[in-house]
C-alpha cells in the first residue's frame, strides 16, 4: 500500500496541472451543484421556518364569498374551547387615484387588504416608523409600499382616491411577508385599509371578485385535528382551510422537488465534465504505457498498477471537488441581494448538505467515467519495452471492461436518480444524456466520413488538417460532444424564447385589448360604453362573467350526481369563467348539436333552467355529451343546464375570450350573480390610455381597468430573466466546452509540436501551418455549431408543438449566426492553444 | 539457475504465423555471465523476454530458479521479477516523472523492503551518482540514466541480471563504465548475468557466448570453469 499511495503522489506531481484543468470542468458541475442546492436550501429553511409568520395565523379559513351563516356556524362549533383569537381580512382589488392636482395623474390598479383589530396574529408588518396596526388605519386611513408612492409621485400624509373616497396615507410599508392565500399573481401593490371602510365604500358589491379570509389563533396542540376536520366539513363547498403546519410540508415538499429537478442541471454539467475526465484519462492511458510497463517490470502487479492512478485520479477529482466548492462559495457569495430579496431570503451560504452532495456526485463521476480508460493498463505487456509491436495486442476484446462500461452506465443512472429524487426523472435525464451523447457521438463519426473527401483536396492545408481530426488520440469527439452541447442549450432555450414571445405578441396583436376593465355591473354596462367611447379605436365589448364549478353531471358516459363525485372523477374539478351570449364568436365553431338562436323564452324543459354549449376540451374531458344534463354552481346559486351543442374553440385567437361554457340567455340569469367584462382597443398612445383609465376611476369607482400592455411587459421581463438564468447556465456549459478543448489541444500537443517540426523540416511555413490549424478547428466547430442548432431546432419545435401548443418559428437568424459564431469561438481557442506549436523552432523539437 | 526446455515463439504477421525461435533449449548455471549475440531479429530479446517471464512461449518452458515460470499468471511473474530478476534495457526505461532517486526505490517498495531509503542511497552511491538523486531522467546523460537503471535492477539484490544491449544508446567511453558496473555484478557479487548484444568486446567478457541466427543457436562457446576471464581495460 506504501508504493501505491507514494507512486500515486509522484505522478500527480507530475501530471497535475494538465490534468486537473480536466477536473476543473467537473469543478463548474460541482460548483452548479452546490449554489442550486444551497440557495433552495436557504430559501426552504427560512420560508418553514417563518411559515406562521407567512400565514400570520395558525388556521386560515377562505372563500371567494362572504362566509354564510352555515359556514360561521360549522367554524364555531369546530372552534368550541380552543379559539384564542380571530380576526377578518378581505381582499380584493380596485384602482387608486390621486387627488386633483396631486402627483402625476396616473391610475393604478392595486389589491386592498382590510384588516381588523388582531390582524396579524403571528408576525408583523413593518413601516418605516413602527409597525402597522389596525387602530393606525381606522377613520380613512390606509398603510401603502414605496413603490405604489414612487408609480404615482406621492408621500406619505397625501391623499388617495379607493372606490372614489378619500383616504390619507399614514404609512409606508417596508416588510410585509404575509402571503396573499396562496395566490401567485398580484395585480398590483398591496393596499391596507380597516377592513369597516372597505366595506362602507361599496367594493364587496354583489358578484364582485374578492377573497375572504378568517385568521385563527388555537390551542396549539389541537391545530391539526381542528385544521382536518374543517377541511372534512367544508369538503363539498368553496371554502378552503390552510394551517400553518400544511403550508409548511406542502412548501418544503414543493421546494425539495424544485431543488432535486434543478440539481439535474448540475449532473448534466458535471456528466459533460465526466466526458472531459474520459477522454484525458484515455490519453494519459496512451502516455503512461511505458511507464506501466516498466513498473510490471520491476515487480507491480496489474491490481497495484491500476490502484495507483485510481488514487491519483481520485485526488484530482477531490481537488477539483474542492476547488468546485470554493466557487460555489464564491457565486453564492457574489448573488446581488436584489436577487435574494424575491425569493424572500436575506443572505445564503453554502450548506454543508449541498456541498456534501456536490462532492459526492463529483467524485462519484469523475472515477466512474476515469475507471473504463483506466482498466486497460491492467492489460499493457512489460514486453512492449523490448518489442514494440506487442503494445498494440492488449487492446482486444476485454470482457471485464465491458462489464465495468455497463456498471458505470448503470451507476450514472443510479446518480441521476438520486439527485432528481425521482426514479422517473432520473431515467429521462439519463436518457435524454445518452440521446444527446450518442446524436453527437454520431455526428462525429458523419464528420469523419463527411469530410473525408477533402483529404483529396488540392490545398495542402485543408488535406492535412482534414487528416489531423482523424488523428488517433485527437478529442475530434469529445470536442464535438462537449462544445456541441453547450451550444445546442444556449441556442435551444433562445429558440424557445422567441418562439414564446413572438407567439405571445401575436396573441395581444393588432386585435387584442389594451385595458381589460373588470367587476363591471350589470347596470354600469351602457354607461362604461359612452365615457369610453371618446377614447377608443372600436366600440368596446363587455361581455358577462360568471365564477362556476361543475356541481353535477347526468350523462349518457358518466353518471356524477355530486361536488364530491365531480371531485373524485377529477378533471372538470376547477373553478371556470363562463358567459352567456346568443351567437357564436368568429373563433368558434361548431363540431356537434345546434347552437340556439336568440334568449329561451322560458323553460322548455323540466329538468333544466338553461342550455349549454361546451367545448371540444369539457367534452372530452369529462366524458360529457350533447342532450346531458350539467349542474352548474355559479356563486352559490345552482343552474341547470341541458348541453345542446359542442363547440371546437380556436384559443390561440381568444382576444374576444374563450370559454369552456357558454350558457344561453334566458330569464333565470336574473337569480345568478355575475359582473361584466369590458375589452377596450385604444391604440398605443399610452397617454390616451392613461386618461381613459382616470375616466373610469372617477366615474365607477369598483371597475378595475388593467393595463394589457404594462401586463405584457411584466410578463416579458418575467421571461427574460429566467431566459437568462438558463442561458448563463448553457454559457457555463460551452465555457466548460471552450476549456475541454483547450485542455484536449493541450494534451495532444506532444504529437502536434512532432508533427509541425516534420512539416517545418519539409519546407511547411508558419503560414501554412496557421492555415490547417485554422481548417481544422473551423470545419470541427462548424459541426458542433451545426449540432447545435440542429438539436436547438429540433427541441423548439417539440416543444412548442408538443408542450406549449404553440405554432412553431424556426429562428432560423440566430441559429445560423449561434452556428458560425460557435465555429468561430473554437477556431480561434485552437488556434490561440496552438501558438507554441505554430511559433517553436522545429530542432527544439526534434532533438528531444 | 536458469532453463530453456524446447523453447519455441511464433507470433501472427500479416503474412501468417512466422516463428522468430525455434525450439531451443540450455541451461545457465548460478552465477555465470551469458551473453546472447547474433544479428538484428536473430530471436536475441525474444530469448532475453522469456527468461524476464515478459513473454511466454510458444512451445516449451522456462525454469528460473528451479521454478517453472511458463504456466505463472501476469501477477505472479511480476513478483517473481521483482525478487529475483533485474533487467536493464537499452533505452533505459527510467519512469520519467520520478527522480534518479525515485527510481532506484520504485522496486524497493514494491517489493515491501524494510528502510528502501537507506538501500536506495547506497545504490546510488555503488554507480557513482551520488549527489544526482534529485535529477529528473530528462537532466541525466544517457551513461547516467543507464546507471540509474542498474542501480534499479540491483535493489532487490536479484538473482539474476538480464541486459538487453546495455551499452546500445551509449558512445564508447560511456559503455565502458556501464560494462564495469556490470562486469562487478557478476564477479563482485556473484549474480548471474545475461546479456544481449552485438558488441562482440562485451560479448567475450562473458562465460559463455551463445549465437543466435535466424531463430536458433548455431553456436555456444563455453570457457570452461576456472579459466582467466579477459580483464577489461
Amino acid at each position: 500500500m506504501t508504493f501505491v499511495l507514494r507512486m500515486a503522489w509522484r505522478e500527480t506531481r507530475a501530471a497535475w496541472a494538465r490534468l486537473l484543468f480536466f477536473f476543473f470542468c467537473v469543478a463548474i458541475g460541482v460548483a452548479a451543484i452546490i449554489v442550486i442546492r444551497s440557495v433552495i436550501q436557504s430559501v426552504r429553511s427560512t420560508l418553514t421556518r417563518e411559515a406562521r409568520e407567512i400565514i400570520g395565523a395558525d388556521i386560515v379559513v377562505q372563500s371567494p364569498r362572504p362566509p354564510t351563516d352555515e359556514v360561521r356556524a360549522i367554524l364555531n362549533q369546530e372552534l368550541a374551547g380552543a379559539e384564542l383569537a380571530r380576526t377578518e381580512v378581505v381582499q380584493t382589488r380596485t384602482m387608486a387615484a390621486a387627488e386633483k392636482g396631486k402627483g402625476n395623474g396616473k391610475v393604478k390598479l392595486v389589491e386592498l387588504r382590510g384588516i381588523e383589530t388582531g390582524f396579524p396574529l403571528y408576525g408583523s408588518i413593518a413601516l418605516e416608523d413602527g409597525t402597522l396596526t389596525p387602530q393606525l388605519l381606522a377613520g380613512r386611513g390606509v398603510a401603502v409600499t414605496p413603490e405604489f408612492l414612487l408609480e404615482m409621485d406621492l408621500a406619505a400624509g397625501d391623499a388617495v382616491k379607493l372606490g372614489g373616497q378619500r383616504f390619507t396615507i399614514r404609512g409606508v410599508v417596508t416588510k410585509d411577508r404575509i402571503d396573499n392565500g396562496g395566490q401567485a399573481f398580484a395585480f398590483g401593490p398591496r393596499v391596507y385599509l380597516a377592513l369597516a371602510d372597505l366595506r362602507a365604500i361599496g367594493l364587496l358589491g354583489f358578484g364582485s371578485s374578492a377573497n375572504y379570509r378568517t385568521f385563527l389563533k388555537v390551542d396549539e396542540r389541537r391545530i391539526d385535528d381542528i385544521t382536518s376536520r374543517l377541511k372534512e366539513r367544508y369538503r363539498d363547498s368553496i371554502v378552503g382551510v390552510r394551517s400553518w403546519r400544511t403550508f409548511e410540508d406542502r412548501l418544503g415538499q414543493n421546494l425539495v422537488t424544485a431543488e432535486n429537478y434543478l440539481s439535474l442541471v448540475g449532473f448534466a454539467m458535471v456528466v459533460l465534465g465526466g466526458i472531459g475526465v474520459w477522454s484525458v484519462t484515455r490519453v494519459l492511458v496512451q502516455q503512461k504505457v511505458k511507464s506501466v510497463a516498466i513498473l510490471k517490470c520491476l515487480g507491480a502487479t496489474a491490481r497495484q498498477v491500476l490502484a495507483v492512478y485510481v488514487i491519483e485520479v481520485l485526488w484530482l477529482t477531490l481537488s477539483g471537488c474542492v476547488l468546485g466548492a470554493g466557487l460555489a462559495a464564491a457565486a453564492v457569495a457574489a448573488i446581488p441581494d436584489r436577487l435574494l430579496a424575491p425569493l424572500g431570503i436575506a443572505t445564503v451560504a453554502v450548506t454543508p448538505s449541498a456541498a456534501a452532495q456536490g462532492i459526492a456526485v463529483g467524485i462519484l463521476v469523475s472515477l466512474l467515467f476515469a475507471l473504463v480508460p483506466l482498466l486497460e493498463m491492467r492489460r499493457v505487456k512489460p514486453l512492449l519495452l523490448l518489442r514494440v509491436d506487442t503494445a498494440g495486442e492488449a487492446r482486444r476484446g476485454d470482457v471485464i471492461s465491458r462489464l465495468v462500461a455497463v456498471a458505470t452506465l448503470g451507476a450514472l443512472v443510479l446518480v441521476a436518480i438520486w439527485q432528481s429524487g425521482s426514479l422517473r426523472a432520473g431515467l429521462f435525464v439519463s436518457g435524454g444524456l445518452a440521446a444527446v451523447a450518442l446524436l453527437l457521438l454520431g455526428a462525429s463519426r458523419f464528420l469523419l466520413w463527411g469530410t473525408a473527401p477533402l483529404a483529396r483536396s488540392r490545398w495542402f492545408a485543408v488535406r492535412h488538417a482534414i487528416v489531423s481530426l482523424a488523428r488517433p488520440g485527437n478529442q475530434t469527439r469529445v470536442i464535438l460532444t462537449s462544445v456541441g452541447l453547450g451550444c445546442f442549450f444556449v441556442l435551444a432555450v433562445r429558440a424557445i424564447q422567441i418562439n414564446l414571445v413572438d407567439d405571445f405578441l401575436s396573441q395581444i396583436g393588432a386585435t387584442s385589448p389594451d385595458l381589460v376593465l373588470i367587476d363591471v355591473q350589470r347596470d354600469q354596462v351602457e354607461a362604461v360604453q359612452s365615457v369610453s367611447a371618446p377614447y377608443v379605436i372600436e366600440p368596446p365589448r363587455i361581455v358577462p362573467l360568471m365564477r362556476a364549478r361543475v356541481a353535477g353531471i347526468e350523462g349518457a358516459r358518466v353518471h356524477l350526481p355530486t361536488p364530491q363525485a365531480i371531485r373524485e372523477q377529477g378533471t372538470l374539478t376547477r373553478e371556470f369563467g363562463i358567459t352567456y351570449r346568443d351567437a357564436l364568436q368568429a373563433n368558434e365553431r361548431l363540431t356537434a348539436g345546434r347552437f340556439w338562436n336568440g334568449a329561451a323564452p322560458g323553460p322548455p324543459d323540466p329538468a333544466a333552467d338553461a342550455e349549454v354549449s361546451i367545448s371540444e376540451e369539457v367534452r372530452d374531458d369529462g366524458e360529457v355529451g350533447v342532450g346531458d344534463l350539467v349542474r352548474l354552481d355559479i356563486a352559490g346559486q345552482v343552474v341547470r343546464a341541458r348541453v345542446t351543442s359542442i363547440r371546437h374553440v380556436a384559443w390561440d385567437e381568444t382576444q374576444n375570450g374563450g370559454f369552456f361554457f357558454v350558457l344561453r340567455p334566458g330569464p333565470y340569469l336574473a337569480r345568478v350573480p355575475s359582473t361584466f367584462v369590458g375589452f377596450v382597443r385604444t391604440g398605443e398612445d399610452a397617454a390616451r390610455r392613461a386618461a381613459l383609465q382616470r375616466n373610469l376611476v372617477d366615474k365607477f369607482p369598483n371597475v378595475s381597468a388593467i393595463d394589457v400592455r404594462a401586463v405584457v411587459a411584466s410578463i416579458r421581463t418575467v421571461l427574460d430573466n429566467i431566459t437568462l438564468g438558463i442561458s448563463v447556465v448553457g454559457g457555463i456549459t460551452v465555457a466548460s466546452g471552450v476549456l475541454i478543448l483547450i485542455g484536449a489541444v493541450a494534451m495532444t500537443k506532444f504529437q502536434r509540436l512532432y508533427e509541425a517540426a516534420i512539416y517545418r523540416t519539409l519546407g511547411a511555413s508558419t503560414r501554412v501551418l496557421t492555415a490547417m490549424v485554422t481548417v481544422e478547428y473551423g470545419v470541427l466547430g462548424l459541426l458542433a455549431g451545426l449540432m447545435g442548432a440542429l438539436g436547438a431546432m429540433g427541441l423548439s419545435w417539440a416543444l412548442a408543438t408538443y408542450l406549449f401548443d404553440i405554432r412553431w418559428r424556426p429562428a432560423a437568424g440566430l441559429l445560423s449566426a449561434g452556428a458560425v459564431a460557435t465555429a468561430a469561438v473554437v477556431c480561434v481557442v485552437g488556434l490561440a492553444a496552438s501558438v507554441d506549436v505554430l511559433l517553436r523552432k522545429p530542432m527544439a523539437t526534434l532533438r528531444e | 539457475m536458469i532453463e530453456l526446455s524446447n523453447v519455441s515463439r511464433t507470433v501472427r504477421s500479416g503474412a501468417g504465423p512466422l516463428t522468430i525461435l525455434q525450439p531451443t533449449s540450455f541451461v545457465i548455471e548460478r552465477g555465470r555471465s551469458v551473453a546472447i549475440t547474433g544479428p538484428s531479429g536473430s530471436g536475441k530479446s525474444t530469448i532475453l523476454g522469456l527468461m524476464a517471464g515478459l513473454d511466454a512461449p510458444t512451445s516449451g518452458h522456462v525454469t528460473i530458479d528451479g521454478q517453472n515460470i511458463t504456466a505463472l499468471s501476469e501477477d505472479r511473474l511480476a513478483r517473481l521479477r521483482g525478487e529475483k530478476i533485474g533487467i536493464v534495457f537499452q533505452f533505459f526505461y527510467l519512469l520519467p516523472s520520478l527522480t534518479a532517486y525515485e527510481n532506484i526505490l520504485v522496486p524497493l517498495e514494491i517489493a515491501g523492503k524494510a528502510d528502501p531509503r537507506a538501500r536506495a542511497s547506497a545504490l546510488l552511491a555503488d554507480v557513482g551518482l551520488t549527489g544526482r538523486g534529485h535529477h529528473y531522467p530528462s537532466q541525466l546523460s544517457g551513461g547516467e540514466q543507464q546507471r540509474v537503471a542498474i542501480a534499479r535492477a540491483l535493489a532487490n539484490d536479484p538473482l539474476v541480471v538480464l541486459a538487453d544491449e546495455p551499452t546500445g544508446n551509449l558512445d564508447s567511453a560511456t559503455g565502458r563504465q556501464v560494462i564495469q558496473i556490470l562486469v562487478d555484478v557478476n564477479r563482485v557479487h556473484g549474480r548471474t548475468l545475461v546479456l544481449v548484444t552485438h558488441d562482440a568486446a562485451l560479448a567475450a567478457l562473458a562465460d559463455e557466448v551463445i549465437a543466435l541466427k535466424d531463430g536458433a543457436v548455431v553456436d555456444r562457446r563455453v570457457r570452461g570453469l576456472g579459466a582467466t576471464p579477459p580483464a577489461w581495460e
